[in-house]
């Protein structure tokens, strides 16, 4: 009886003391994103920091709010864009996740 | 008129009421959201906002329980780049700044050289419940699963710094971690302290409910700052940076922050700025765990509504449910407040449905300073949607 009692115990052990030591994989989910003008300027300036998923769950917003958003990533977080590419972004994301509403 | 009344009326006015509330005012966060059919590393399945960076929600009937289990403990992070390793033999928490002499200490050394404090306390983010208000409020979309409580082990922050020696003039301590972001350029999450806000509850864990904590809630160690909102619990924790003045942050002086007026709201159909002020600490609520919305119960049957109840430290002094749509509040029973005032206090509720068809179960936390839970249309609006605590409504079906 100790005998079983003792082999589970270590058995336990290890785990109780485990760390992760290989490299830690983050899975990639797809987002269901739509297609349209400008898409392109999307997927090359708003994937190099997050996902679409980051865009779809702010939910329909003004385009202020969308304008907003893009000044946000170019002034405070660096992002690099054109003002002509800073425009596609904004007219994009109101048509596709806008709420109608200009403010 | 009063502006809410205006809107009120105009909707009625509209034939539009069927809405169920004014345009200003709060209701109910999503709820029921689709669980992702891919589990995150250390995490069972969960709501998943975002991969990178990783945004995830736990689900409503986790809160049925005082502790939350680690691998479904609720996940926010702000940059894309998270380190997907940690190596111990290098990582170091380095101490700098206003301080008589700079030092590094290896997890080891947090474990062992510093006396071990445990405090259970909630975590949750500032923008928990954000997908209440309405009009849209800017951010994620959260429910109201982004939140859970852990007990927490580790080192007293103040006991660490006093080792490096604090400076007469040290008022400011700033705090970063290992996360990175796409462009040199991008601010690092950086959050700052006052000297005066370090109490002895606040802690360097290393330990979250018994096990080393989930890289994704910030292995190896993390900042815990019970009774404040999860925005300044810093993941893999690095550096511990005093100063004698305020450093301007991104993170600390445009996000987490709401108006600075008694009420903590603004029109949001007003374009014009308000003065802000950080979220910092939490305001009573409760949440229900069981039943979650659409539960099929039989008729007559004993139904015990389970769930939880927290505010910032102040201590909860009961949990009233309701069973009526509001009209009538009864007690329910809470737990022995074994965890403390910094953590979830479980209630529960028992009653027997005496009519087929649709159920409203309503929870309202009240603390010890007499602060009660609002209903969710009595929740003005901010433009970070901040803070909700709205009365937690499920409806059932009795069948």
């Amino acid at each position: 009886m100790y005998k079983y009692i003792l082999a589970a115990a270590l058995m336990i052990l290890p785990l109780s003391a485990q760390e992760v030591k290989e490299d830690m994989q983050v899975p990639y989910i797809s987002y269901e994103i739509k297609m349209g003008e400008n898409f392109d300027v999307i997927q090359a300036q708003c994937l190099m920091c997050h996902s679409f998923g980051y865009i779809i769950n702010q939910g329909p917003q003004s385009k202020a709010f969308w304008a907003g958003k893009v000044k946000k990533m170019k002034v405070a977080f660096g992002m690099d864009i054109s003002d002509k590419d800073a425009v596609s972004v904004t007219d994009y994301l109101y048509q596709h996740y806008g709420n109608g509403k200009l403010k | 008129m009063q502006r809410r009344d205006f809107f009120k009326k105009s909707l009625v006015v509209a034939g539009t009421a069927a809405i169920g509330s004014s345009l200003e005012a709060a209701s109910q966060p999503i709820d029921g959201q689709k669980i992702s059919q891919v589990a995150f590393p250390q995490k069972r399945p969960m709501i998943t906002y975002s991969d990178r960076p990783p945004l995830l929600e736990s689900p409503r009937d986790v809160f049925a329980q005082a502790i939350t289990p680690n691998d479904q403990f609720f996940v926010r992070w702000h940059m894309p780049e998270i380190p997907t390793h940690v190596d111990l033999e290098k990582y170091r928490l380095k101490v700098n700044g206003e301080v008589d002499k700079e030092l590094s200490f290896t997890l080891d050394e947090l474990k062992n050289d510093f006396e071990p404090v445990e405090v259970t306390a909630v975590l949750q983010c500032g923008g928990n419940g954000r997908s209440a208000f309405s009009p849209i409020a800017g951010g994620i979309q959260w429910g109201n699963g982004a939140v859970g409580n852990a007990k927490w082990k580790g080192a007293r922050l103040r006991d660490i710094l006093e080792k490096a020696g604090i400076k007469k003039d040290a008022h400011w301590i700033g705090f970063n971690g290992l996360d990175n972001a796409a462009y040199y350029k991008t601010p690092n999450f950086v959050r700052e302290m006052h000297m005066e806000e370090l109490g002895d509850h606040v802690i360097v864990a290393y330990e979250m409910n018994g096990e080393e904590l989930p890289y994704l809630n910030g292995y190896p160690v993390r900042l815990i700052i019970p009774g404040y909102y999860s925005d300044s619990w810093v993941k893999m924790l690095s550096n511990l940076t005093l100063t004698t003045d305020y450093q301007k942050l991104f993170f600390m002086d445009v996000a987490y922050r709401i108006p600075d007026n008694e009420t903590e709201t603004e029109d949001p159909n007003s374009h014009e700025k308000v003065k802000t002020k950080p979220i910092t600490t939490m305001n009573v609520k409760s949440m229900i765990g069981y039943p979650t919305n659409d539960t099929k119960v039989y008729l007559n049957s004993h139904v015990t509504v389970r769930g939880v109840a927290f505010d910032q430290g102040k201590g909860i002094k009961e949990v009233l449910v309701s069973i009526d749509g509001g009209k009538t509040w009864e007690s329910s029973i809470l737990d022995d407040g074994k965890h403390g005032r910094y953590s979830f206090r479980e209630f529960r509720y028992t009653f027997n449905p005496g009519k087929y068809g649709k159920q409203t179960i309503m929870t309202k936390a009240i603390n010890k300073a007499g602060e009660e839970q609002p209903l969710a249309e009595d929740i003005g609006w901010n433009h970070g949607g901040y803070k909700y605590n709205g009365i937690d409504t499920v409806t059932i079906e009795v069948v």
